[in-house]
């Protein structure tokens, strides 16, 4: 893509994104109405004040931060079991039932029992969030594994490589590829979950801020803070994929 | 499952036996300990599956599920109506796409139920709201799923119905739209999905910050048992319940999709 290419449709995107403020703006006039519908200036002037006041950022850092824990947490629970699952058909028979009685039940349906259990605070958000990015992983590691081809597996026997070398260095980079989408969904179902655990049940955050806005009716706070959600699940999406994109440059990502 | 597992009737007997046992054990080792913990609360299986008999018995579990389920597929209705021409139209025509992209990929990462504020603000607590969730939930799913469908469309069969002089509606209808169905279907069952999940959201929340504000539904129930009577007994029955309903819709869906897609094996 070269750069009257991207200007071009940086253009295009910039006239679209006018056209939906200019909408916005007249029917913000027409309903009168600041607690309903405020101005798009009104919503800027209250997101500059609460970036300057720093809130806007601190509060996005926290809910962050929870994310990046959740998703190593179940990273870490997630590919161990998803290796061992697709490496033994056996254990995978054993265990694969539980995983799929387990996974329908929505992470959001865990709240009420995880708020009895953990009661307000950091623990809920990031339970609920790791419960949320773990069956997707899970699912994905298996099919990486699953994809490996059995020649490469049978080669490093034939020379004699150890078990656990095989799985490190043949087993792991050849379901990579597989492995990093399967995160990329878990990054995704993750921070929809933060938004619903942080509104019911945590003392910080950027659910807990848009709820302690709405409670006051400060309806431009309440818009800032939905934006800079959508910003954050932009830009992690965008990481995981630069993440593809830099550690299995062989698969094609789009 | 393998072709060879499911060859013979023994060996399939055998699977289920061996995939039947974990659950079993974690069951029996939950009852063990529930049992010998003794908590007025502590839930324990056998519990679990008298409060589901007496909630179902009382109509209350039902009735909530169906409630909850109205609302998914009213909002799902409006989702469907408005993104799959959406999709068509941006898929189909490359000036449509440039121009309705933009709209579509700001408001895509926005996760639904963080938009449950506005809808509260402008829809009250009731089922307006919670529609309004499971719409914006599913419309995005749609959309994509829509797009890519309309744009794998062979194209030898477009430059074909264009030199037979048929006009661009005709083409979409009887070129496009049995093309991109396959794909389509997948946006609906993540859409599905997706708004399942939303609703539970959406009527969690409202029961959570909107006081008693009455809108009732799984979500709902689900917290008042937390918040008025700490029954935790019953909480799992609603959960479980969550679960098996997100099941039986994808299950559905799938059974849909092969009875109108015969030459489509997904």
């Amino acid at each position: 893509m070269n750069w009257k290419h991207l200007i071009a449709s940086a253009g295009v995107y910039f006239r679209t994104m006018a056209i939906f403020i200019a909408v916005w703006w007249l029917v913000a006039i027409w309903t009168d109405n600041q607690i309903l519908l405020p101005t798009p200036l009104i919503v800027l002037e209250a997101a500059m004040d609460l970036a300057l006041d720093l809130e806007l950022f601190r509060q996005a850092g926290i809910s962050f931060g929870r994310m990046v824990i959740s998703t190593t947490i179940a990273s870490s629970l997630a590919i161990p079991l998803g290796l061992a699952m697709g490496l033994s058909p056996l254990f995978e028979k054993i265990v694969d039932p539980t995983i799929e009685v387990l996974r329908p039940i929505s992470g959001i349906a865990w709240i009420p029992l995880a708020l009895f259990i953990f009661g307000i605070g950091n623990a809920l958000p990031v339970f609920i969030m790791t419960y949320a990015a773990f069956f997707p992983i899970v699912l994905g590691t298996v099919l990486g594994v699953r994809t490996v081809d059995r020649r490469l597996i049978d080669a490093a026997r034939t020379m004699g490589v150890p078990q656990r070398t095989i799985v490190l260095r043949v087993v792991l980079p050849a379901a990579m590829p597989s492995l990093l989408v399967a995160l990329r969904v878990g990054v995704a179902l993750s921070w929809t979950a933060v938004v619903a655990a942080e509104l019911i049940g945590a003392p910080s955050g950027l659910g807990y801020a848009i709820e302690w806005y709405r409670e006051l009716l400060m309806t431009p706070q309440v818009m800032s803070f939905i934006a800079m959600i959508g910003v954050i699940g932009y830009i992690c999406d965008t990481g995981v994929r630069w993440l593809n994109r830099r550690f299995t440059p062989w698969a094609a990502v789009r | 499952m393998t072709p060879a597992s499911a060859a013979t009737g023994d060996a399939a007997w055998k699977r289920w036996v061996i995939g039947l046992a974990l659950p079993l054990v974690l069951l029996v080792v939950w009852q063990i300990v529930g049992t010998t913990v003794q908590g007025l609360r502590t839930p324990v299986p056998t519990k679990i599956i008298a409060a589901a008999g007496i909630m179902i018995a009382s109509g209350d579990l039902p009735m909530a599920i169906l409630q909850s389920l109205g609302r998914v597929f009213a909002g799902f209705m409006v989702a469907a109506i408005i993104a799959i021409p959406l999709g068509l139209a941006m898929g189909y025509s490359r000036a449509v796409e440039r121009n309705v992209d933009p709209l579509v990929e700001s408001f895509r990462p926005v996760a639904a139920i963080a938009i449950l504020p506005l809808a509260i603000l402008w829809l009250g607590t009731g089922t307006a709201a919670a529609v309004m969730i499971v719409a914006y939930a599913a419309f995005f799913p749609l959309v994509v799923n829509t797009v890519a469908g309309a744009k794998n469309v062979n194209p030898t069969l477009l430059h074909a119905a264009a030199t037979m002089g048929i006009s661009r509606l005709t083409i979409i209808r009887t070129v496009v739209v049995p093309a991109a169905l396959p794909s389509i279907f997948v946006g609906l069952r993540v859409a599905l999905a997706v708004g399942w999940t939303a609703i539970v959201a959406a009527e969690l929340a409202v029961g959570a910050k909107a006081g008693g504000g009455g809108s009732g539904g799984i979500g709902q129930m689900m917290f008042i048992f937390y918040a008025y009577s700490i029954e935790l007994n019953r909480i799992i029955v609603c959960m479980i319940s969550v679960g098996l309903i997100a099941l039986v819709l994808d299950r559905m869906l799938r059974a849909l999709m092969r009875a109108s897609m015969p030459w489509e094996r997904a």
